[in-house]
């Protein structure tokens, strides 16, 4: 419980009652995790060490930007459909990262399962996340080729991670006893989980399945730098010709598609929230 | 420990037989040595002070709770004995928490009550109009039929309760239990409940065991009281209705 702590912690003490003898400690989980905090940064600033040369920072930024204005957007025609493209692989690998996930969730949620299949389900999970999306678009590729094929693939794995996680944390912060109830009048197993289980999760699961979509979007820009489909080729194709006006139209692409989908779906997340 | 109080009735109509039962919560006996006979079609009221064990003996009852020692046995229309764990299918619950599942709607909340009579693959997209027409009816006789399709959660106290009882009484249970089935309701309301299972005890010879606390609607209602006592748990008292 980090939060009793340092809550109390914030109280003044003059509101404290004489025979509270709950007096707040320096010590609590709170502190001790701060400190230890600021003393790994303190560690950690050897690491922040330049080339050794006299570089002129503030110039280089400012003379990289320029390449990139105005935003070059002569080539609209193949980005827009590489952003339609970028969608479309989004939304698969959204939609397979969501069916396969609720098996895996099941299995790992333990509320639901035995303790042997919730350990083995959340082995598997921290396996996926263990590993960066890109990373998994890369082994697609080798699979399935330079292709958008390969991001739906190596997007599902990694989204299957994610989302195998957060929708056994819904199964598990539902109230088992409905469920019960439900058992104990005679449901089984699959009806006890559809009617007792499902309609508490299920806000929790679509909010967490548009949140994965709007991340994936972003993913699916990106995961084209190593040949697996979406907008991402383009980014790579300019970078690679040092043409960075082009490069600078693609990140306004981006930028676009990302700032509504993270409207749409904070509005309808909320519509969403469970009651 | 008391005798055995057996009520005045031949074996043959027995519905529910407690014997030699004992309910624990933890370490603490709540009830000890109950032995009870009830007749089927009985309206039994279980009735004691907050901590006496009436919900854990309803847990019993439902087979949900492993009593520490003694049996619970349910006789069928097919005269043959079960235990709690082999009738479940024939028990309807009324609990006092009701356990609705909050974000489905009421209607779906009551026709979950078919369940147990129902296979996996046939609910497993949804039920069907026969049986929504059941829930409906059951709906419109507890006053809820306008809201049928609203989520749970959006109900009042009463109205959850309402839809709690309904979910039992869709299934046509031999036998129901009900675990404070008023408490959130207003006296007209909680009357017609009680006479709704009532009637259930006369015309469809159900067996009723209802946890109440008011003194009142156990002496019009009830026709066996079982009082539970919170210090002695040897000290039940199964009081036959006077006549």
């Amino acid at each position: 419980m980090e939060t009793r702590p340092s809550s109390r912690v914030s109280e003044p003490r003059s509101k404290r009652t004489d025979g509270d003898s709950r007096l707040p400690t320096p010590i609590n989980t709170f502190s001790v995790t701060l400190v230890l905090f600021l003393v790994a940064a303190v560690a950690s600033l050897p690491v922040a060490r330049g080339s050794g040369r006299q570089l002129d920072y503030l110039g280089n930024l400012t003379g990289f930007l320029q390449r990139f204005f105005p935003p070059n957007f002569s080539d609209w025609r193949p980005l827009l459909d590489a952003m339609v493209e970028t969608f479309q692989m989004a939304v698969l690998a959204t939609l397979v990262a969501t069916l396969v996930s609720i098996p895996i969730a099941v299995a790992a949620a333990n509320n639901i399962s035995p303790a042997p299949v919730v350990r083995l389900a959340r082995f598997l999970l921290v396996c996926i996340r263990s590993i960066p999306g890109l990373i998994w678009a890369l082994l697609a590729v080798a699979v399935c080729g330079a292709n958008p094929l390969a991001g739906i693939v190596g997007l599902s794995i990694y989204s299957m991670g994610y989302l195998g996680k957060f929708f056994s944390d819904a199964f598990e912060s539902v109230d088992k006893g409905v469920a019960e109830a439900l058992r104990a009048t005679g449901a089984d197993l699959i009806q006890g989980f559809q009617y007792g289980i499902w309609p508490h999760a299920k806000p929790f699961i679509w909010s967490q399945t548009l949140w994965m979509l709007e991340y994936n979007i972003r993913s699916a820009s990106i995961i084209g730098y190593v040949g697996a489909g979406g907008i991402g080729i383009w980014l790579h194709t300019y970078q690679e010709l040092g043409q960075w006006d082009r490069f600078a139209a693609v990140l306004c692409c981006i930028l676009a598609i990302v700032l509504v989908l993270d409207f749409a779906g904070e509005r309808i997340r909320k519509q969403f929230a469970p009651e | 420990m008391l005798m055995a109080e057996i009520v005045e009735n031949s074996p043959a109509e027995a519905h529910v037989s407690l014997h030699d039962l004992r309910v624990h919560r933890g370490d603490r006996d709540l009830v000890r040595g109950l032995n009870v006979v009830v007749p089927r079609g009985s309206f039994v009221c279980v009735v004691g002070p907050s901590g006496a064990g009436k919900t854990s003996l309803l847990s019993c009852l439902a087979g949900m709770t492993e009593p520490g020692s003694g049996t619970i046995t349910y006789r069928c229309l097919e005269k043959c004995d079960h235990a709690p764990a082999g009738f479940q299918k024939r028990l309807g619950l009324v609990f006092q928490h009701l356990r609705l599942s909050q974000n489905a709607s009421v209607l779906t909340n009551v026709l979950s009550g078919l369940l147990g009579d129902l296979p996996w693959w046939k609910t497993l997209f949804g039920f069907s109009r026969k049986d929504k027409v059941r829930a409906r009816a059951l709906l419109a006789d507890f006053e809820l039929e306008s809201y049928a399709r609203v989520p749970v959660a959006r109900l009042s106290g009463g109205e959850k309760q309402r839809t709690a009882i309904c979910r039992a009484l869709i299934q046509n249970p031999e036998v129901l239990l009900a675990d404070e089935p008023i408490s959130n309701l207003d006296t007209r309301l909680s009357r017609d409940v009680l006479k709704r299972f009532k009637a259930e005890t006369r015309e469809n010879h159900r067996t009723v065991f209802c946890v109440l606390h008011d003194p009142d609607l156990v002496a019009e209602f009830a026709d066996y009281t079982l009082r539970l006592d919170k210090l002695c748990p040897d000290a039940w008292k199964l009081d036959r209705r006077p006549a």
